[in-house]
């Protein structure tokens, strides 16, 4: 069976002592961190430390890839805390020598070239090959979102507005990235969109291990930002943001890559754009993986909620490096291998925005945000906490 | 068990249900495998079937079922494993994972203890107990470990001067022939229930009789765990000191005037190591920058009471380590952490590269030096080198007081690099039988769990009386902890 990729890390692999700190979170929090660990209580295969083990094991012939542990395999959301807990660390590079995400999505890799994908990853590749998205949707619906905005197709502005899957389909993601390009467009940034020219970022398809179709959609995208002369981009979705800043200049690609908390940040730096509010409105923020530990964009999104009169950031006991992760990456909320129901990670991490009594739980991720709104519906509490994009925050600041 | 395979495992499914029994192998794999396996090779057997109780009925049910068909059964709490404590070592067998045991039954404010079940957590148990102002007592595991686990393993859990290192009160324990077997107070059939809080009732003391027994002797379900008070004021201070001998005179004074929480003496190296988690490195040569700046030799002390009394603590131990050489260290964020995973909860793994060959002794403090010396000798004369850098090694050191002093525990470990091969790790395992032959036999260190061969060759009388111990609760040898420890 092919191993190609697994064995490409294979001294990472062997590297691995298989203490099981990986599984918990380092600096005194106390519940497991790893979401398929915290949601499943399952057997040791399904954390991180029983990846490595397997994964040392097929290198060594003793078991082969097979359907039940490619199940297994994909319930991992790439969040990253097994690579930020771990304590072997290369002094070189200052990260883990065992990197587990990238050991989950090489063995996704080979488990793609081997045919052994499930049946909900194979389903959101197939839409996203057939489609050019998730949703099974129209390529030209994907600018529908902002019909009746002010939003322009990008013709040489400063920045590309990139919205993504979610951003483009969802309405939730809709309605963010109605939020964000009216906001920017309002504070003086100069931006356009593709519209039905854009295509799916590929990240989540790369990590659930479809490397040749990834490369295709990153191709495609360079080619068409390059075309359009697009040289700095605003990306609406963390997911897009990883994919263009760490994995599209493998492929050529030279662009500025933001975030549109980092240019929001910068803006409201030094403005007075918010009027002081006599009320004093508890809100907490959660840290969208990509973002966050992928990405060590921890500050530009609480400095703008710090800005914001009236406004008291009140952290969730696991923040930035050892926030809980949504559920909703590696590909989990198309496919949502990891399930978990009553315990799914959702759940667990919007049970933890209650605990802080905040009003509001703050997301600076569209996907982040359809997931808690999900779990808001199943734990029954709407009306106790209101999601809220921090673009949607600092419009109704502005607007008092 | 072969030919009765799939009948055993319907037997454990109508117990367990479908979702918590697996016999797939790449279930099975992660179960066979830790730093031990890593070290001493990976030709471990895979065990039939790995099974998921939840409830103490759920076991008991599971340990009858083993004597019944005569299989081994492998139990394991949290599984944060690296010295082949719950590894099989025979063909076939059921792992016994623990983990969904994971309730804190009580905390109980006036006895200041915490009734828990073996898949509890540290960390877990921390965030219960502090909602009630209470904490647990100082530990040197990581925050992921298990206090039943650490109960039965018994040498990770001595950093507290003060509470020494026993914190286990009372237990229930399913016994390998399936009974129950409550001890202290609890074990009082009439009225046990209500008091299950005093270890100390009724002669003999049982609880102790599993302390350091790595599940030979049963699998303790439940466990009352002694908690602390938090103190109006807890503070960590540090002191810097060019020699070791000056620095353990320092221990040894403050330790004798009994006030502090915790206290403990390490070197550079272990500190660096601490400091460095990998979150921690900034940029290359973070490590060489720190060593640079850090002591060469540390007192670390835990202080904890009213300010006023916080106040003076400090001042007199900043003239006991100052009449020996000790200059106070600036609490620095890297030493900060330090100071606070070693005396206030938890200390967290000590090598960068995971890998690491620990020799343990407990001694008298006049001899730390001596045996330092030894370890930094052997480690220079095979010329293990450091795996990261490939200089040669420096080791880790720590030394923590037993009862104010009277013995001290002391940890020096070597590093290692897991993935290396046979041939490079052959320094590492010279050098380790070399530093144990010289400790034990020149100044009687002490191990603190009954690792097979050191208890054949150093107290074969304890072994026997163990094992005809073993026979008695295990008549058909089924509960079998991992190979090392197992006392079959």
């Amino acid at each position: 069976m092919e191993t190609k990729h697994l064995n490409e890390l294979r001294e990472n692999i062997f590297k691995c002592m298989g203490c099981g700190i990986c599984r918990g979170v380092w600096e005194r929090k106390d519940e497991a961190m790893c979401p398929v660990w915290a949601t499943c209580l399952g057997f040791e295969d399904s954390t991180p430390r029983g990846r490595v083990t397997v994964a040392q094991d097929i290198l060594d012939g003793v078991i082969d890839y097979s359907m039940p542990l490619a199940e297994s395999l994909y319930r991992c959301t790439d969040c990253a805390c097994c690579a930020t807990t771990c304590d072997a660390m290369d002094l070189a590079t200052g990260k883990p020598i065992v990197d587990v995400p990238k050991i989950v999505v090489a063995s996704r890799m080979d488990l793609v070239e081997n045919s052994l994908v499930p049946p909900p990853v194979r389903n959101y590749l197939k839409a996203v090959y057939v489609n050019g998205n998730p949703y099974k949707l129209p390529q030209e619906d994907r600018g529908k979102w902002a019909k009746g905005t002010e939003i322009p197709v990008f013709s040489g502005q400063d920045y590309l507005f990139y919205v993504g899957d979610v951003g483009s389909y969802d309405e939730r993601g809709q309605k963010m990235a109605r939020s964000v390009a009216t906001l920017l467009i309002k504070l003086g940034i100069s931006l356009g969109i593709l519209g039905s020219n854009e295509l799916s970022d590929g990240n989540d398809v790369r990590v659930v291990g479809e490397f040749g179709l990834f490369q295709h959609l990153a191709e495609s995208n360079i080619s068409t930002f390059k075309d359009a002369g697009v040289r700095k981009i605003i990306s609406l979705d963390p997911h897009s943001y990883n994919a263009f800043k760490n994995h599209y200049p493998q492929f050529g690609a030279d662009f500025e890559v933001f975030h549109y908390t980092q240019i929001l940040d910068d803006i409201i730096r030094d403005s007075k754009l918010f009027k002081a509010k006599g009320n004093s409105i508890k809100l907490t923020y959660h840290d969208p993986c990509y973002l966050g530990r992928h990405n060590g964009l921890y500050e530009p999104p609480r400095n703008i909620l710090n800005k914001i009169p009236g406004l008291e950031l009140i952290e969730m006991g696991r923040n930035k490096k050892s926030a809980f992760c949504c559920g909703g990456g590696g590909g989990n909320f198309f496919t949502d291998m990891i399930g978990g129901e009553n315990n799914s990670p959702n759940r667990i991490r919007l049970r933890e925005a209650l605990d802080t009594e905040a009003h509001i739980l703050a997301v600076a991720c569209p996907l982040c945000a359809k997931m808690f709104e999900d779990a808001i519906k199943a734990e029954n509490l709407e009306g106790r906490l209101l999601i809220k994009d921090i673009s949607e925050i600092v419009q109704e600041a502005i607007q008092g | 068990m072969k030919k009765d395979k799939d009948q055993i495992k319907q037997l454990l499914v109508s117990i367990v249900g479908q979702e918590n029994i697996s016999g797939e192998v790449p279930d099975l794999i992660p179960y066979i495998r830790d730093s031990y396996s890593t070290m001493m090779g990976r030709n471990i057997p895979l065990p039939d079937f790995v099974v998921m109780p939840e409830t103490v009925d759920e076991v008991q049910k599971i340990v009858l079922l083993a004597n019944d068909y005569l299989i081994p059964i492998y139990p394991r709490s949290i599984g944060v494993n690296i010295a082949g404590s719950a590894l099989p070592y025979k063909e076939g067998g059921i792992i016994l994972d623990l983990k969904r045991m994971n309730k804190i039954l009580e905390i109980n404010e006036d006895t200041m203890t915490a009734t828990i079940q073996p898949g509890v957590t540290w960390g877990q148990l921390r965030k219960e107990a502090n909602k009630k102002k209470l904490d647990i007592i100082p530990i040197g595991g990581p925050y992921q470990t298990s206090p039943v686990g650490n109960h039965l393993l018994t040498n990770i859990t001595p950093y507290s001067s003060k509470y020494h290192c026993d914190r286990a009160m009372t237990l229930k324990v399913i016994l390998p022939n399936g009974k129950i077997l409550r001890t202290g107070s609890w074990a009082s059939e009439h009225g046990g229930d209500a008091n299950p809080y005093f270890r100390y009732a009724y002669g003999p003391d049982i609880t102790g009789m599993f302390r350091g027994s790595l599940g030979n002797f049963g699998i303790i379900v439940e466990m009352v765990e002694r908690l602390r008070p938090v103190a109006p004021v807890e503070k960590e201070i540090a002191f810097g000191f060019k020699e070791l001998g000056p620095c353990l005179k320092a221990l040894q004074a403050i330790e004798r005037l009994e006030f502090t929480r915790t206290c403990q003496v390490y070197n550079n190296i272990l500190a660096a190591h601490l400091c460095l988690a990998p979150h921690r490195i900034k940029e290359p040569g973070e490590r060489e920058k720190l060593l640079a700046k850090l002591p060469p030799y540390q007192l670390g002390i835990g202080l904890g009471g009213t300010e006023e009394m916080v106040a003076l603590f400090e001042k007199i131990t900043a003239e006991e380590a100052g009449k020996r050489g000790g200059y106070s260290v600036p609490v620095e964020l890297e030493l900060e952490s330090v100071a606070k995973g070693a005396s206030r909860a938890i200390m967290h793994m000590y090598a960068p590269l995971s890998g690491f060959a620990a020799i343990i002794g407990c001694l008298p403090i006049t001899h730390v030096a001596e045996i330092n010396d030894i370890v930094k000798e052997a480690v220079k004369k095979y010329d293990v080198r450091d795996p990261l850098t490939g200089e040669p090694q420096e080791h880790e050191l720590i030394v923590i007081p037993y009862d104010r002093s009277s013995t001290v525990y002391v940890e020096q470990e070597i590093l290692y690099d897991p993935a290396a091969d046979r041939a490079t790790l052959e320094p590492v395992m010279q050098c380790l039988r070399e530093c144990y032959a010289k400790i034990v036999v020149q100044y009687g260190a002490s191990h603190t769990i009954p690792n097979k061969t050191l208890m054949k060759m150093l107290v074969p009388s304890y072994g026997e009386l163990l094992v005809n111990f073993k026979k008695m609760v295990d008549p058909n040898g089924i509960m079998l902890p991992g190979g090392p420890y197992s006392l079959e």
